[in-house]
């Protein structure tokens, strides 16, 4: 029987990262992923230049732009033995999977000569500037201000961000801002780029509930950038905001997928050898993660099918929404199946692994957009239902 | 039984809570727990003070002398208050454990004055926890061998800190030699001494986390009653206070579940143990139920470390786990239910 090319194309990535994920970068192995982004971030960014001098690095984009320019099933294929293998949580996945892909649209031929190199290349990190204090679910409502200096023409930006992952790891943040101090809501904001190393910008680490940090404050006060560094027009922030987190539900979901397969492996492996496998209610919830898990895949290929044009069907919105909460119940069934152990800390790798399964998935209800966020979504966009009642000043 | 608690055990319980609101707060907790030790014996002696030491220890032995009926709400309050294990082994199981030795007065006489005037900690290990809290600071440990109980110092064990997830914990890995010196219970009279001890430990974590559930629902509400999203407090949006009103239901339901089980072990009901298994399953539910919906409605703020509720949860998870987790306690009600000519029905099952 004659191997087809997606086949070989499998062979060929399995290959490459068995003969590369070793030696020092051996450690990085399952490690890195949501919740854990914190782990040997210096090591992880070497990986991230072994993976573009293999040529592995944003292998969606077109080749014009510095990618490899594989189909959606050679990129389905890319992630899933990605995963398979334990590759490490990209550090450059914001860059690659994000803001690469929003300049790429609606970036200038400039823009995209400036950053894209760095991003295929591995070696300039970025961050998302999204979220603020008073901007979480209510992301409309951003307060900081970018103003235009007169005599540089630069943008002068005061205010703060917030749950900024890896601030402290990347060299470039894209901000949206006021830009017209006289708007409100999603009106008057300007999509922009700002180096984190200068002196304008204080980062500031916060401890999450596992001790650990991997989100952050970033402080604006009088931060630089220069005239070009925007993207789309003054006024046009929301809509770009908006097209970029359409590129966040993409192909990598699958790859995400077969690292949740291997943590309901260690599962399984844990309540095997503690013996919480020969409970029936412990089976059961096994059974029903594994369950789970598949309808999670075969959405997820269906929804890629349903991508090739760009546009993204509805079940694309009820992803975050479905795999959150199986994820964060994974954690809990990780839990019960540690039994009295489970709150005591080791030196077992699997246990120590679990635990934080669990703390961390308490976060992803949370985190890119709640699930109160995802069901008005749901209702609103896909079902077509009438708004929530917002709030409007002078009435209440 | 009648739920109606007596206007004494309220009007306690209302004291203590007044005391504590003051005495224990979060960051106050925080501080104590960041140390070393992780207990304060400034704030030990004030809770002797308010008479917590003393609550169980019989009368003659300079106790108070109440009951298992009398400690459930003042355990609701501990665990509302997030008071570590420390307090509540020493007062509750380890008296329950002196007290009921048969005979050795010499040791009750040595002992329980000493724990009623808050000079004394203990700690006690039982076979179905992997480790035993608090040993370290501990002047006296009981512990569990083949049903015998031994008594030892901390000086005659190697004890090995292990950290938990719940900051408030101290929890020691113990090796021990038992010998005729360190027994002070044979096993025939021990295993029912433990059994004992079992159901006061589940029931004491079982109103904890009914207390837990409580706190960490006062935490979500005034989040969401402070936080404003879309111009007004995030609490006015059906879908965030429906999270709250799911945990208030919960949480109700729950309480008179425990108190049967206090009645129950201070009325030496024989199906006490099945109740008080009942009771940590159903604190336990309301538990993770209200650190779950508490954690929503706190958005990411609940996901740091400055924010108070994860203090609460770590403690309400660590909890559930101890003294029995869900699997053991399921197990022991399923097999009364599921037992040989276990009567079901409406006269059998319902009393």
């Amino acid at each position: 029987m004659k191997m087809s090319d997606d086949e070989i194309f499998r062979l060929e990535v399995a290959r490459w990262l068995r003969a590369h994920l070793r030696g020092e970068f051996e450690c990085l192995r399952h490690r890195g992923g949501p919740g854990d982004e914190d782990a040997h971030p210096e090591l992880r960014k070497r990986w991230e230049r072994e993976l573009a001098r293999g040529g592995w690095t944003c292998v969606g984009w077109p080749r014009e732009h510095g990618g490899r320019g594989l189909s959606i099933a050679q990129q389905v294929i890319f992630h899933e033995e990605y995963a398979r293998a334990g590759g490490p949580g990209r550090m450059g996945h914001i860059g690659e999977g994000l803001i690469g892909p929003t300049l790429i649209a609606y970036g200038t031929e400039a823009q995209k000569r400036r950053f894209l190199p760095g991003i295929v290349a591995g070696t300039e990190f970025w961050c998302q500037g999204y979220s603020e204090p008073n901007a979480g679910s209510d992301l409309a409502n951003v307060q900081t201000r970018a103003r235009r200096d007169p005599a540089t023409g630069e943008w002068v930006l005061h205010g703060q961000k917030v749950w900024t992952s890896l601030a402290h790891e990347s060299q470039w943040i894209f901000v949206v801002a006021r830009s017209d101090p006289e708007s409100k809501g999603n009106r008057g904001l300007s999509f922009l780029l700002v180096p984190l190393d200068q002196p304008g910008i204080a980062i500031r680490p916060i401890k999450q509930l596992t001790g650990t940090a991997e989100f952050n404050e970033v402080f604006f006060d009088g931060a630089r950038t220069a005239a070009e560094n925007i993207v789309g027009q003054p006024g046009e922030g929301w809509a770009i905001a908006m097209a970029l987190l359409g590129f966040e539900r993409g192909v990598s979901t699958l790859g995400q997928q077969m690292h949740f397969a291997h943590e309901l492996d260690l599962v399984c492996e844990m309540a095997r050898v503690n013996g919480a496998a020969s409970d029936p209610a412990i089976r059961a919830r096994i059974a029903q993660a594994w369950i789970g898990l598949k309808v999670m895949r075969y959405n997820a290929l269906r929804m890629l099918a349903g991508a090739q044009d760009g546009h993204l069907r509805r079940e694309a919105m009820m992803y975050k929404y479905y795999w959150s909460n199986w994820h964060r119940e994974l954690g809990k069934l990780a839990m019960d199946v540690l039994g009295p152990d489970g709150d005591v800390v080791s030196d077992d790798p699997t246990r120590t692994r679990l635990q934080q399964l669990f703390l961390f998935t308490r976060a992803d209800t949370i985190y890119a957009g709640t699930n109160e966020i995802q069901l008005n979504i749901i209702a609103e966009r896909a079902l077509g239902m009438p708004k929530e009642p917002r709030f409007e000043k002078g009435k209440s | 039984m009648d739920f109606t608690f007596e206007d004494q055990q309220t009007a306690f319980r209302d004291a203590i809570r007044r005391f504590l609101m003051t005495e224990a707060a979060p960051e106050h907790l925080r501080e104590i727990w960041e140390t070393k030790s992780g207990r304060s014996t400034e704030l030990r002696s004030k809770l002797a003070d308010q008479g917590l030491t003393a609550l169980s220890v019989p009368e003659e032995f300079g106790g108070i002398g109440l009951s298992d009926l009398d400690w459930v709400l003042v355990q609701q309050e501990l665990g509302y208050y997030a008071i570590p294990d420390s307090l509540s082994d020493t007062a509750y199981l380890a008296v329950y454990l002196l007290t009921n030795m048969p005979a050795d007065v010499a040791l009750k006489r040595e002992w329980l004055p000493r724990i009623a005037s808050g000079k004394a900690r203990v700690a006690v290990g039982h076979p179905v926890n992997p480790l035993v809290a608090d040993a370290e600071l501990a002047d006296l440990l009981l512990l569990w061998h083949q049903d015998e109980v031994h008594a030892l110092t901390p000086a005659q064990a190697r004890l090995t800190f292990n950290p938990s997830i719940d900051m408030s914990r101290r929890l020691y890995r113990i090796e021990w030699t038992p010998s005729d010196k360190t027994r002070i219970c044979p096993a025939n009279a021990g295993r029912g001494l433990w059994e004992g001890v079992l159901d006061r430990a589940a029931l004491a974590a079982a109103s904890q986390l009914l207390g837990l559930a409580h706190r960490m629902l006062d935490l979500g509400i005034d989040h969401s009653a402070q936080r404003k999203q879309f111009g007004k407090p995030i609490g006015s949006f059906q879908a965030v206070k429906h999270h709250l009103a799911d945990v208030a239901v919960k949480i109700e339901f729950a309480e008179p579940v425990v108190h049967r089980a206090a009645y129950s072990l201070a009325r030496g009901h024989a199906l006490a143990p099945v109740h008080v298994s009942h009771a940590k399953l159903a604190a336990g539910e309301a538990a993770w139920l209200s650190a779950r919906k508490s954690i929503q409605v706190h958005g990411a703020m609940g996901y740091t470390w400055e924010a108070d509720l994860q203090m609460f949860m770590k403690r309400a998870w660590a909890l559930d786990a101890s003294w029995g987790n869900r699997a053991f306690h399921k197990a022991r009600v399923a097999r009364f239910v599921l037992g040989n000519g276990a009567a079901l029905g409406p006269d059998a099952t319902f009393n």
